[in-house]
This record gives C-alpha cells, sequence and structure tokens, in this order.
C-alpha cells in the first residue's frame, strides 16, 4: 500500500526531473535537518556556551544552526538530482536587484560580520559613542545592529554601519577611571589651603577615591571672578556614580566648613568724575 | 562561651552560643542580638554613623551559635580586588645578598558566621576603621592592579596587631640581586593567606618575599606560606547574594 503510494508519487512529475517523491525526501531531509539543528544548537548552549565569552557564544551557536540547516539542504539539492544552474543564474540577476535595493541592509551586514571579527567591545562592556547620545551597557552585537542599554535603562539600537564607522569610547576596559569637577574660590583666599581642605574631605567622605593616584588640584583658570580649581581623582571603573556625581558637592561643603568663599560673577564699574 | 541577659562588654573574637540576648561591643560597631521566637532571633548592627543593619535569623537549635573572627580585608567599601598594597612607613634596606623578616601590621575585616550542624555561613561583616580602608593602583592606569592601600607600621612580633583594626603578618625578605635594595612596599593576592585569632588579637599566613633578577628585570616574587599556631583559625568569608527576584509563582 505505502510502496504503491510512493511508487504513484515517483511518476508525479513537477519540473525538469523533480518528482513528487524527490520533494517528499527532501522535506524530509531538510527538517530531520533543523531538528538536528536545534538539539545541536541546545547541546552547545548548555554544555560548551557558559565556558565562551557571550558573544562568541552567540556567534558559535549561530553559525552551528545555521550551518546544520544549509548543509542538509545541499544534501536534499544533491541527492534529488535537481540542476539547479539555471535557478542559480536567475538567483544572480536577482541578487544583483536585491542588492541595489538593499544596499543599507548589507553593509550593516557586512559591518556586523567585521565587528565580530574585530571585537572592538565586548559584550557587557560599558561604552559610550562621543558626539550621540549613546552611552550605556553593551547588550549584543547581532547580525544587523548593535544594542546598547543606557543608563538610564532604556534600550537603544544602533545599526551595525553606523557603530562600526564611530569612534567608540571603552569605559570598563582599564581598571581604574578618572573623574573631575572644577570649583572656583575668591581670589583673596588661599589656594594651599583650598586645596588641602578639600583633599582631606575627599580622603574622609569618599571611600572610593583611590589613595595612589593621589587626588590632583590643578589651577585651571584666573577667571573674571574666581580662581578656578580643576579637581581629578581616581576610582574604580566601575564606580563612577560614587564619585563623579559626588565630587562637586563635597568639595563645595569642604570650602563652606573651612569659610572659604566660592564668589558669585561680579563686575565693578568705575564712574569717571566730571 | 555563653550569654547573659543583655550584658554589654568590649567583645572578643570567639564562639558565642546566645540563648536570649545579647550585645557585642566594638570599636565604633555595636551588635545586638534578641531573641524574638521560639526559634527565630534578630540581629542589628549599628556603626559609627548610626547606619543599622537588621536581619532575622530563624534557627533550628532553640540556641543560636555564630562566630566573630578577623577576615581578609577585601570586603569595604565593595568587594573590587583580592590584592593588598602594603606600604611600609619605613623603608627596609637589604644589602646584597642578605634576608631578613619584618613583622608588618594588615588591615582585617570582621566576620560573622552562623555556626549550624558542622557548617559556618557568612551572617554579615564590617569594619572598624573604614576612613583608613581605600583603594589604590598599584602599576599605570591602563593595566594596574586594584589594590587595597594600607600605610603599614612595621612591628617587633605577631603580639602587637592592634585589636579589631589588624593583623600582624611576617614577611621574609630575601634579596637575591647584585646590589641593595630598599623595599617600600609590598603587593600581594591576600586570598592564599588565612587569618587565625585569639581573644582580640590576630595574625596572618606570613609572605616569603624575593627580590631576584628575570632576564633584565628586577622583580619581586611573592609567596604565602602557612603558618603554624595554636590560635584559631577563621573561616573564609564568601559574599553570600541577596536574591532580589522570585522564580517561584504567587497566586
Amino acid at each position: 500500500m505505502v510502496f504503491e503510494f510512493l511508487q504513484s508519487l515517483s511518476e508525479i512529475e513537477i519540473t525538469g526531473g523533480l518528482t513528487a517523491l524527490s520533494l517528499l525526501t527532501g522535506g524530509i531531509i531538510v527538517g530531520v535537518g533543523i531538528i538536528l539543528a536545534r538539539t545541536v544548537r541546545l547541546l552547545f548552549s548548555k554544555y560548551y556556551a557558559p565556558k565562551l565569552p557571550q558573544d562568541t557564544a552567540k556567534n558559535f551557536s549561530k553559525l552551528i544552526y545555521f550551518g546544520i540547516i544549509i548543509l542538509s539542504f545541499l544534501v536534499f539539492t544533491s541527492t534529488t538530482g535537481v540542476d539547479f544552474s539555471g535557478l542559480l543564474v536567475a538567483g544572480g540577476i536577482f541578487g544583483i536587484v536585491i542588492g541595489f535595493a538593499t544596499q543599507s541592509v548589507v553593509s550593516n551586514l557586512i559591518s556586523g560580520i567585521f565587528l565580530m571579527i574585530e571585537k572592538p567591545v565586548k559584550q557587557g562592556d560599558k561604552i559610550e559613542i562621543p558626539g550621540s547620545d549613546v552611552t550605556g551597557t553593551l547588550l549584543d552585537i547581532s547580525t544587523f545592529s548593535v544594542r546598547v542599554r543606557r543608563f538610564d535603562g532604556t534600550i537603544i539600537r544602533v545599526p551595525n554601519e553606523s557603530f562600526f564607522t564611530s569612534n567608540i569610547r571603552s569605559l570598563s576596559s582599564t581598571p581604574v577611571r578618572r573623574s573631575e569637577a572644577i570649583v572656583g574660590i575668591a581670589y583673596k583666599e588661599d589656594i594651599d589651603g583650598a586645596t588641602s581642605v578639600i583633599e582631606k574631605q575627599i580622603r574622609k567622605s569618599m571611600e572610593f577615591v583611590l589613595t595612589l593616584p593621589k587626588p590632583e588640584f590643578r589651577i585651571k583658570e584666573l577667571a573674571d571672578s574666581s580662581i578656578n580649581i580643576e579637581i581629578l581623582v581616581w576610582h574604580p571603573r566601575d564606580d563612577w556614580d560614587q564619585v563623579g556625581p559626588k565630587l562637586l558637592k563635597v568639595a563645595k561643603n569642604a570650602l563652606d566648613d573651612a569659610g572659604i568663599e566660592i564668589p558669585f560673577p561680579q563686575r565693578v564699574i568705575w564712574q569717571a568724575k566730571e | 562561651m555563653s550569654d547573659k541577659n543583655s550584658e554589654s562588654v568590649l567583645s572578643n573574637y570567639g564562639i558565642y552560643t546566645i540563648s536570649e540576648n545579647f550585645e557585642f561591643t566594638f570599636p565604633n560597631i555595636e551588635i545586638k542580638i534578641e531573641r524574638i521566637g521560639k526559634h527565630v532571633f534578630s540581629y542589628i548592627r549599628k556603626d559609627a554613623e548610626n547606619k543599622i543593619i537588621k536581619k532575622i535569623i530563624p534557627s533550628i537549635s532553640s540556641d543560636l551559635t555564630l562566630e566573630l573572627c578577623p577576615i581578609r580585608p577585601l570586603n569595604h567599601p565593595a568587594p573590587r580586588t583580592s590584592h593588598v598594597y602594603l606600604d611600609f612607613e619605613t623603608p627596609v634596606f637589604l644589602s646584597e645578598g642578605s634576608a631578613a623578616t619584618v613583622y608588618v601590621r594588615c588591615p582585617i575585616e570582621i566576620g560573622v558566621f552562623l555556626v549550624h550542624g558542622g557548617y559556618k555561613d557568612s551572617l554579615d561583616w564590617f569594619i572598624c576603621d573604614p576612613i583608613n580602608s581605600r583603594f589604590c593602583l598599584y602599576g599605570p592606569p591602563e593595566s594596574g592592579t586594584l589594590c587595597k592601600y594600607t600605610n603599614s607600621e612595621i612591628v617587633e612580633s605577631y603580639e602587637d596587631s592592634i585589636p579589631f583594626y589588624n593583623a600582624v603578618l611576617k614577611i621574609d625578605i630575601k634579596n637575591q640581586l647584585n646590589k641593595g635594595f630598599t623595599i617600600s612596599k609590598i603587593v600581594f593576592p591576600i586570598t592564599g593567606n588565612s587569618l587565625y585569632y585569639k581573644n582580640s588579637k590576630s595574625i596572618i599566613d606570613s609572605l616569603v618575599a624575593t627580590l631576584r633578577k628575570k632576564l633584565t628585570l628586577e622583580v619581586i616574587d611573592i609567596d604565602a606560606n602557612p603558618i603554624k599556631t595554636d590560635w584559631a583559625k577563621s573561616p573564609a568569608y564568601e559574599v553570600s547574594e541577596s536574591i532580589r527576584h522570585m522564580d517561584m509563582g504567587v497566586d
């Protein structure tokens, strides 16, 4: 019964040597290929991926999945004996047309491949793209785009091409980072005294500021109303939020406690006598 | 050791079995244990700035057993590194081919462990000298090592630790260079060194520091060396993470 059914299928020719039976066989081969691809991907994700960096594991997973599916398709074409050369020629012409129409898509794809090869940053890094509002944690680099979780919790998608051609500032590739702040004191005040009280307060109240290298103080500017002092402190790379936003507050409190004036802009007007 | 109701003493390190209420007093730190149920205790720690940590501890037995002991100085202000940078107040000069043994003070933190059925679980940790617990960088910013920094004083023997603030560390220094050398700092991963305690004093596994030439570079090799002592060994403090999400469903 089954044999007769299969024989009847082999007699139904769909096109140029492709019978219904070979199409059925091909469908089974591709189906088995998909199941096999999913199983292998699952096993890889469970046993080997945890030992690899996240982005490498993700790329390998995709490579294995699509590799097995493509392989099963090739097995299908070779077993059916169908001549796909005509299809390939037509596909080539069609590909050129599609290529022109989807330049940016292809560009993103190629950029994505180069990003995966070059690895300027890796998944989980804190990054900034200067000149744009993209600052945050890199979530993943996928085929066409990069996803970044900004520090406000929102997720921004950047096309691979744009990401690849941008300057990328890595905020987490070194063990420490430096934060800066500028504070102004009145001209009548002692500069060494002011820096000394700020340094003491930083040491006392900012537990993430490094002892070595020591906090540094530079005279930034002899401005119109104040002597501007730049404060530079180092801290562990992941603790910017414990230092950067608090530095000015600590400096102001230290100067206030020591009675050192932080002047507001003022102008002296001389009136000529008649 | 056993407790008396609401007793307040300057505490020692050790294992305490608490049946009702108990108070521990350390420099800048107060810990209060209270029984709040038949098998439930509350743990309250208050520091000098009146910051309060409170935990509820269900207990299988009717008593609560805690161990308070010195631990490695790696938790305050946050666990970021396993290296310690000892900056000697007085540098040590070693002439060519000579060796010396120095005892230095090394900072500690204090761990609180819940003891039950042969296990010791990390319950809490604190530091009596938070102002002097700071990080530093050894090496250049792009490739250096983040360390816990301390200005370390050279002392005479293992008995010279300041209770609850530091432990004494013995360092055997050998100079295998063909010239005299001044050593002003030692940087080492402290995770290989165990701590030991007796009453309020603590000591730490010793180090062997060897100055030698590797190719053209003059380097100092540091190795941990376990010590033999009758002092009690502190358990290692492992960070137990707070679980902030629930996988179990709710009806």
